[in-house]
């Protein structure tokens, strides 16, 4: 475990906006995690998408209680069971950018929404770059102000000492593919006296239609690198590595995917 | 033959909670239960604890007494729920219970 504990003095590595499919970018996030947590990499963010297009769920979720699979299957998109708790998400291989952060605890307010706030202002500093003005929600969403649709959803584990927050920045829509693909449960719509996800989330594309997604990660990558000191790198061999035996032994396996 | 029952409910100012309740077939004891949803809790692995926690408990027990034995869960391992508590997960293993068939 690294020792200093302030993120203005420690150099974080940047990597830049990646493809991958579902299983390895979810064993990156736990390699880069583990060799964090045994001080051998630095501080991480890292950017990237899905290729193909994804489901994610929830660390608790029930996959089939959440998700369409034969469809996903169908589709020859990808599934994958998260090690973070949170909803389902449709990731289109075209319509977000996602990122984690991957550092040592220390760096973070101890509180749970606390943290979510100082990493989700870095997301709000972003969409602001693109002309769209943002707010963090409480407790793991960044929603566009004045209409407080949903533009950033976000989950968070800690272990080992080690803070993962990873979560997408919504580029585009596709409603009638993510309707397909996932089971929105009544309960909650109607609690939030919704009656569609068109009407409770948005995407950078509908409030900038001149951004591209170059410009829109290009933005993200902006608002989570302004005042730090960072440099931009690639994982190291142990990690990619690491990374394909938890996709192996995990991401991609039955018992981990189906474990609720 | 155990018969099965499932409850969910959007916990005000929350998250999704789903619980499945196996009930034993006279109906006296919950023998095994499983706890889902898009809520959060750190350490993750407290929810395996939370469920063994709850399975055994006779079905008579009270709201109260079944959120006791989540808060204890909780309370040893200094776990955090967000976007759920002992409270929600017993009330809605109640009904999960009551609508097992």
């Amino acid at each position: 475990m690294r020792s200093d504990s302030s993120v203005a003095s420690v150099k974080w590595r940047v990597i830049p906006l990646q493809a991958r499919d579902a299983h390895a970018n979810m064993a990156l996030d736990e390699a880069v995690s583990e060799a964090v947590s045994r001080g051998e990499s630095p501080p991480t963010i890292r950017f990237y998408t899905w290729k193909p297009s994804a489901v994610s769920i929830g660390y608790f979720q029930g996959l089939e209680d959440e998700v369409d699979v034969a469809l996903v299957k169908e589709k020859g998109f990808d599934f994958v069971r998260r090690r973070t708790g949170g909803g389902a998400v449709y990731h289109d291989t075209n319509g977000e950018v996602t990122y984690s952060v991957i550092a040592p605890e220390s760096f973070f307010p101890k509180g749970i929404t606390e943290s979510y706030r100082v990493i989700c202002g870095w997301i709000v500093e972003g969409l602001k770059g693109l002309g769209i003005e943002a707010e963090f929600k409480p407790i793991n969403d960044v929603a566009v102000k004045l209409s407080g649709k949903k533009i950033s959803g976000n989950a968070q584990t800690r272990r080992n000492g080690v803070l993962l927050q990873h979560g997408t920045m919504l580029y585009d829509l596709d409603v009638v593919t993510m309707f397909q693909l996932l089971k929105v449960p009544r309960e909650k719509i109607s609690d939030k006296m919704i009656q569609s996800v068109e009407e409770r989330v948005t995407c950078v594309k509908k409030h900038n239609a001149d951004a591209s997604l170059e410009r829109a990660y290009k933005a993200l990558l902006h608002g989570f690198t302004e005042g730090k000191e960072f440099g931009f790198g690639e994982y190291s061999g142990g990690e990619l590595a690491r990374a394909r035996e938890l996709v192996e032994s995990r991401y991609s396996t039955r018992e981990w995917n189906y474990l609720k | 033959m155990a018969r099965l029952g499932v409850a969910t409910e959007k916990v005000p100012g929350g998250k999704l909670l789903r619980v499945k309740a196996w009930v034993s077939e006279d109906g006296s004891v919950i023998e095994k239960t499983q706890v889902t949803g898009d809520f959060f809790a750190h350490p993750e692995d407290c929810v395996l604890e939370i469920e063994k926690a709850l399975s055994g408990a006779k079905a008579s027990l009270d709201e109260k007494a079944l959120g006791e034995r989540v808060g204890r869960v909780v309370e040893a391992r200094k776990a955090v729920l967000v976007g759920v508590d002992p409270t929600a997960i017993a009330r809605v293993l109640k009904a999960a219970a009551s609508n097992a068939k």
